[in-house]
């Protein structure tokens, strides 16, 4: 593809993302791509640890759920507006990613999946236990966030969704643009020469330790701040939706779906997920098959659908990485390059 | 009132026998990293399969979960194997992140398929015996979970004898210490995979049906057996039958000690805790080296 009709598709689809919201006025649409945003974010900087510097950490989830839990309870508690106590959430999660580096960076392949794995698990139940500040396994319900004022004068009241809706599109543009500027500066080309050959990169002077540990707080600090964004969005925090194993798994699959180290990788796991797994949980998929005619609302099978369709929605993920894994294991945006570079080859 | 003392012997005596039950879990896990070198993420929900196919057999014919244990067996050995045929077997040169993802893959489509079928209610498989215990010495012992376990030392004991006396036992062996070895020797490598998996199949979903008169049965249950099989393959060293055995009764111990002494919240984490130290100082397992 062009460079220069890439860029214009670019300007193109950022111009329609920004002019969206005078368009469309569905919530449920607000809803979908903020989740869409969300999840982009997340995959994008898992990639910059685990498909740039080549470190599957599956505990990714301990970040989200710190940025989610600092920011709910400090707006609970000390009535600190969100959008200042987020920091305060990206400074523990800084030291959370110190404390798990230097831990898990001692070791390889799939002893670090196993330690990072049982970090996220203490740090779950943790936030299980410790129930005088987390409220346990009930968690924290924020009924109305603070309205956002600059010089006294109320910018957004945060009762729609609009203002969501554009945090997480500059969010996830910011995300995209520092993993893009990462991996094209030489703390990149260090991350993937560890990714490549850890003992190459070492004997060539590369620290291995330093730059995962760097690439780790880059990775965390974005899943930090979506923590926090997606805590203050549906005003509710627990340990199984911020800091389940799920939630770690899901973030991994996004970027193994799209096509892991690569920049749009995770944003194309999100169109392909998101929507179908949201469709199946709000039960439109069940609503869609009833209009067909394929199968009636009353049936015995009609009303097992429409019990039990919603509850599945991960089943979509289960299949897609299998499928993905099997047959396209470089994920939908490798596969695409590898068909693209045949058919330049044909027509050479 | 028991003495602390009592209390305390008590804690560890039902801990080694939930640890059998574990050390069953890790072996199957333990076996199947040894011959293929494959972390198996979809353990427990091959355990909760094993739960469901109990349930239904008690419910629906009304066979005692510790019978049913003999037909569980022989259907997830062919569940177990088919899944390697079927999928491991094409993965079995790629990335090991990617197989391992593949088997979380395979994981997710069990357990939300089975919420698909039988939603994520609860189950509870209630025997005349779910809840009798009885008392030796003074300290009391759950029935079902002492029936179990001499079970699981059944099935160990047999598992050790066919490993070290049978052809095939000795064949998947040297396909764990070298498959390129055992493949020059005329082993079936990929034969040894599909039976290997059969086997962590089998012994999985034969923990899953001897814990289910006492445990709740869901969709979502396996994952944390899954994390158990981890820890305890690991504390062993991978690949160790005997150190999983070991693995588990310790894992066993320490959960139902440090529920009793600190609270049954926090046991979790002081397995993670322990976890975490032997991968930092005994990487290789308690045993030193991960051979079977």
């Amino acid at each position: 593809m062009g460079s220069r009709l890439s860029n214009i598709i670019l300007l193109l689809t950022l111009a329609a993302l920004f002019f969206f919201p005078r368009f469309v006025a569905s919530p449920y649409a607000f809803h979908i791509m903020i989740l869409l945003f969300l999840s982009t974010i997340v995959g994008t900087s898992w990639n910059i640890i685990g498909g740039y510097t080549g470190q599957y950490s599956i505990g990714h989830a301990a970040y989200f759920g710190t940025g989610a839990y600092v920011t709910m309870v400090l707006m609970k508690d000390k009535q600190i507006p969100p959008w200042l106590g987020v920091w305060a959430g990206v400074a523990l999660v800084i030291i959370i990613a110190l404390v798990i580096g230097s831990i898990c960076f001692r070791l390889r392949g799939p002893y670090f999946v196993l330690a990072s794995i049982a970090v996220a698990e203490i740090m779950r139940l943790s936030a299980m236990n410790l129930k005088e500040l987390t409220n346990g396994a009930e968690g924290i319900l924020a009924t109305e966030l603070p309205a956002f004022r600059i010089g006294g004068r109320v910018i957004t009241d945060f009762v729609s969704k609009t203002p969501f809706y554009y945090i997480s599109l500059v969010l996830a543009i910011v995300t995209i643009v520092v993993a893009f500027l990462v991996l094209h500066s030489k703390l990149g080309y260090c991350f993937q020469a560890i990714r490549e050959d850890q003992d190459a990169a070492h004997a060539l002077g590369i620290n291995p330790t330093f730059y995962k540990n760097a690439a780790l707080v880059i990775s965390a600090i974005f899943t930090g701040i979506a923590g926090g964004f997606y805590a203050i969005y549906v005003g509710f925090v627990d340990p199984a939706t911020v800091m389940s194993l799920d939630i770690s798994v899901q973030i991994v699959l996004v970027c193994i779906i799209g096509g892991i180290g690569t920049i749009y990788g995770p944003l194309i796991g999100s169109i392909l997920i998101v929507p179908i797994t949201e469709a199946l949980r709000s039960n439109l998929i069940a609503e869609a098959i009833f209009k067909t005619g394929m199968v009636s609302q009353e049936s015995h099978f009609g009303s097992f659908l429409k019990e039990n369709l919603a509850h599945a929605h991960a089943l979509i993920y289960g299949i897609l990485v299998v499928l993905v894994i099997l047959f396209m294991p470089e994920g939908v945006v490798g596969f695409q390059r590898k068909l693209w570079s045949k058919w330049n080859k044909g027509l050479g | 009132m028991p003495s602390g003392m009592t209390v305390f012997f008590q804690a560890v005596l039902s801990g080694v026998l939930i640890g059998g039950i574990y050390a069953l879990i890790g072996i199957g896990m333990s076996i199947i990293f040894g011959v293929m070198r494959i972390i198996n993420f979809a353990h427990g929900d091959i355990l909760m399969l094993g739960m469901y196919l109990s349930y239904y057999l008690f419910a629906l014919a009304g066979i005692d979960p510790f019978v049913s244990v003999l037909i569980i067996i022989p259907i997830m050995f062919a569940f177990g194997a088919l899944l390697q045929k079927v999928f491991i077997n094409r993965m079995l040169d790629a990335l090991p992140q990617n197989q391992l993802l593949l088997t979380i893959g395979l994981g997710l489509i069990m357990s939300n398929a089975m919420m698909l079928a039988f939603t994520s209610d609860y189950k509870i498989l209630t025997t005349s015996y779910s809840s009798a215990s009885v008392t030796l010495a003074g300290i009391s012992i759950s029935e079902p979970l002492a029936i179990s376990f001499l079970i699981t030392a059944g099935i160990t004991a047999l598992l050790y004898w066919f490993l070290t006396r049978t052809d095939t036992g000795q064949a998947i062996r040297a396909t764990a210490q070298d498959a390129q070895a055992a493949q020059l020797m005329g082993i079936n490598v990929k034969r040894m995979g599909m039976i290997a998996f059969g086997i962590g199949g089998a012994l999985a979903a034969t923990a899953g049906a001897l814990i289910s008169p006492t445990y709740y049965i869901y969709p979502q249950v396996g994952s944390a057996f899954t994390l158990k099989a981890f820890v305890i393959t690991v504390m062993g060293g991978m690949g160790s039958v005997v150190g999983a055995t070991i693995g588990g009764i310790i894992i066993g111990g320490t959960e139902s000690v440090s529920s009793v002494c600190i609270s049954s919240g926090w046991k979790d984490v002081v397995v993670f805790a322990v976890f975490l130290l032997v991968l930092l100082f005994k990487p290789a397992g308690l045993m030193g080296k991960s051979r079977m």
